[in-house]
């Protein structure tokens, strides 16, 4: 009776879309949170990133003599060129602040708890891979700038205790940065990295769908998935789209001056924003503490505590309270680092 | 008298190679002798080069003697260009290599102090004999003394007057640098302090009875601005007069100085009616206007009416050029006022942030057919200087119409941003409203 007496579309009828989405309005979601749409904010901020990705691809040129000359082209020829390049760039940034931004929803709601284990670790990758898609990305203009974050970021990564130097060799594609790192830089980012992170979006949202009723009962108020949910989620993408068109229409993103490496790294020199708190710790440490290389102890130390996030639903099986208090102390640490870098 | 030269070199050689190799064992133990070479043969080997040194029997001596008139040379020489290729002592002043004593100085033909008069022979020796330089250097130019001695400086030396420069004054004696060194006194970058060494003193050059702020004037010419600069183009003293012929530039050939350089304006000043007119009054082309040391930079000297226009130093009353005149003034303006309009909107459009890749090309274009306008002048035709005048206003025109189509493209893409907006807002309510609606539909139906 229920499936006869709905009002069923002639196309949903025939596509099969009732029973596609038959599951999601029986899965119930609490209606309270704008950060519950962030999850759903950066997948379409990956879609856009494709969509004006692939439309870059089509005129930029992977060679340290022609990458900024072909940027320059896009930006100054190219018919909305530089638009596209604009969204392109601020898409990254709220994608990387979006992917974050979510992280620490999952954290502060404790639902990387007991038995979504799988879908924090999915997440942990996925957050991974979108750091490096947006590190790659930053390299390919070949413009001073970008030559040396490419220099400032790799460097950074020697600090990282037992892999530092194979990590510091690997992001340069050798001993320095050179025509291999550009090159490297553009596979990862073009091929590499959008086809792991698709692939491990599948195993998110797989596992997403996996979740079983009984063990995690919706507190407060609840709305069915679909469609509720879903119109919601639609509207706040309206949002982030009026927000990127807005930032891509009137804040150009700058593309500076050609790669030259004989210039000096300037003193003032920093990784992209996401990867300033490192820098501070990395720069404001002595090169002595306690005996041991300043720099690499308290690098170490930041280290095991991303690897503790990372083991937080074995660590924290019950959802402590004082975990979310912990996240939001280092999310207010990593802050205050990354202010005092830029300062 | 060139040929005794050359076998003299060529004898000592021989000689001193010889000698070399039978004082090589006492070189040693002899007083410490400054650097200095006795060869001249191109086929010795610069591993023979030490022995060679030692061998220089008049170094030998000469630099222990106490008169430091005698001494000083040796040490001269060591920096020289001649010590460089082997040239000797006795290249110049001849004796007999042969010799290693004062006996050298008593040999036929033996030349202590050449005369200022015979100087010039002295190096054409060498410098005039192409079959002999061709060993040394095969790309010097052996015709200096040739030049020289057609140049007043060489007609007035060679007449025996001592303060008319002969090779010497100019080059150095026993230090005499290659002209390409920047140290040597006649290299670019110095010539035109040595010529105003002679030609800015005006004890010196009482006698000729001409001036003497030709250098201070060249200096804040726009010539002398540009070599200041760096300009390797920019021409010093040599490069209107000459080096070794120079001869001063009569009203009837000083066109053609300038010409060399100034080729399109020369041959458009030959078209007009000027060139007859000055001919006939016997005034020297270019200078009239331009004057000659002082030469000012194009863009200060004014065609027009006005008092402090060039036109008018000349023409106070005469109504055909004054009218011509003014017609040119009015197109140069207009050209002028375009051309700024031009570069004024290029860049604002960089003020306002927009990207236009092709702009600084378009301003080159513009700039050139500005620069082109200037040849123009020459003619005195308003009509020709009409056609030059529409290829500033087309280049003009083409920067402004990237402007244009920029701020066109600018104003398409605000126009897309405002309707996606408006798209987006229209698509936030009505999401928005079906939220709201499905809420109240699940509450109505929940009891």
């Amino acid at each position: 009776m229920e499936a006869g007496g709905r009002r069923t579309g002639w196309l949903a009828d025939r596509s099969g879309w009732s029973d596609l989405v038959r599951p999601l309005e029986a899965r119930r979601v609490s209606a309270t949170g704008f950060d519950r749409y962030l999850g759903g904010i950066t997948l379409l901020l990956f879609l856009i990133e494709v969509a004006s990705g692939i439309l870059l691809l089509l005129y930029y040129k992977p060679d340290t003599v022609q990458a900024y000359a072909s940027v320059g082209r896009i930006v100054g020829e190219i018919p909305y060129g530089n638009l596209i390049r604009n969204v392109h760039a601020w898409s990254s940034d709220l994608f990387v602040a979006s992917l974050g931004g979510h992280l620490l929803s999952v954290v502060l709601r404790r639902a990387y708890r007991a038995p979504y284990e799988l879908r924090w670790l999915s997440g942990i990758v996925l957050l991974a891979i979108g750091i490096g898609l947006a590190f790659t990305g930053a390299v390919l203009p070949w413009s001073q700038k970008a030559y040396v974050q490419a220099r400032v970021g790799s460097e950074l990564a020697r600090y990282v205790p037992v892999l530092g130097d194979w990590l510091h060799r690997f992001l340069r594609g050798g001993d320095e940065v050179t025509s291999a790192t550009l090159q490297h830089a553009f596979g990862f980012h073009v091929a590499v990295l959008p086809a792991a992170l698709s692939l491990f979006f599948a195993v998110h949202v797989v596992l997403l769908m996996r979740k079983r009723e009984e063990t995690a009962p919706v507190e407060g108020a609840s709305i069915p998935v679909y469609p509720d949910f879903i119109i919601r989620q639609a509207a706040a993408w309206t949002g982030v789209v009026v927000a990127v068109i807005t930032l891509a229409t009137f804040s150009d993103r700058l593309l500076g001056s050609p790669a030259d490496p004989r210039m000096a790294t300037p003193s003032d020199a920093r990784p992209p924003w996401y990867f300033l708190w490192f820098h501070q710790i990395v720069a404001s440490s002595s090169r002595d503490l306690l005996g041991v290389n300043g720099p690499k102890f308290l690098v170490g130390t930041a280290c095991l505590l991303g690897a503790l996030v990372v083991g937080l639903p074995f660590l924290d099986r019950r959802g402590w309270k004082v975990t979310a208090y912990l996240a939001l102390v280092l999310v207010f640490v990593l802050v205050v680092l990354s202010v005092n870098a830029l300062s | 008298m060139r040929s005794p030269n050359r076998n003299a070199i060529r004898l000592s050689v021989i000689a001193l190679a010889l000698a070399a190799l039978a004082r090589q064992p006492d070189a040693a133990a002899g007083p410490p002798v400054p650097a200095a070479s006795a060869s001249a043969s191109p086929a010795s080997s610069r591993a023979l080069t030490p022995p060679l040194e030692s061998a220089n029997t008049c170094v030998t001596c000469h630099a222990g003697l106490a008169d430091p008139k005698l001494r000083a040379p040796t040490t001269e020489y060591s920096s020289s260009v001649h010590r460089d290729d082997r040239i000797g002592c006795v290249g110049c002043h001849k004796g007999d290599p042969r010799d290693p004593t004062a006996g050298a100085h008593r040999a036929a033909g033996f030349l202590p102090h050449p005369s200022h008069a015979e100087i010039a022979g002295v190096c054409g020796g060498c410098h005039s004999d192409a079959g002999f330089m061709r060993h040394i250097n095969a790309r010097l130019p052996v015709g200096q003394q040739a030049l020289f001695n057609l140049s007043l400086h060489g007609k007035l030396s060679g007449a025996g007057d001592t303060m008319a420069p002969t090779c010497s004054v100019c080059h150095g004696r026993h230090e005499i640098l290659p002209a390409a060194s920047p140290k040597a006194p006649v290299n670019r970058l110095n010539v035109a302090k040595l010529c105003a060494g002679c030609h800015a003193d005006p004890k010196h050059m009482a006698p000729y009875q001409i001036r003497t702020d030709q250098f201070a004037k060249w200096e804040r010419s726009v010539h002398g601005e540009a070599f200041k600069k760096g300009n390797p183009l920019a021409p010093t003293c040599t490069g209107c007069h000459g080096a070794h012929s120079a001869t001063p530039p009569e009203a009837s050939s000083v066109a053609r100085a300038c010409g060399r350089c100034h080729e399109e304006e020369l041959a458009l000043f030959e078209q007009s009616p000027h060139s007859k007119g000055f001919k006939k009054r016997g005034l020297a082309p270019c200078v009239a206007c331009h004057s000659n040391h002082d030469v000012a930079p194009a863009s200060s000297l004014h065609v027009g009416l006005t008092p402090d226009a060039t036109c008018t130093k000349c023409h106070s009353n005469d109504e055909k050029p004054l009218k011509a005149a003014d017609e040119l003034a009015g197109l140069l303006r207009g050209a002028r006022d375009r051309a700024a309009a031009a570069r004024a909107a290029v860049a604002r459009a960089g003020d306002e942030g927009l990207h236009i890749s092709g702009a600084p090309f378009a301003l080159d274009q513009v700039a050139t057919a500005e620069l082109k306008l200037r040849p123009v002048v020459h003619t005195l035709d308003p009509k020709r200087m009409a056609v030059a005048v529409a290829a500033v206003e087309q280049a003009a025109a083409a920067a402004e119409k990237l402007v244009t189509d920029a701020e066109q493209g600018r104003r398409i893409e605000r126009r897309g941003y405002y309707a996606a907006l408006a798209l987006a807002f229209l698509l936030f309510s009505t999401l928005s409203l079906k939220a709201w609606q499905l809420e109240g539909r699940r509450r109505l139906g929940s009891p």
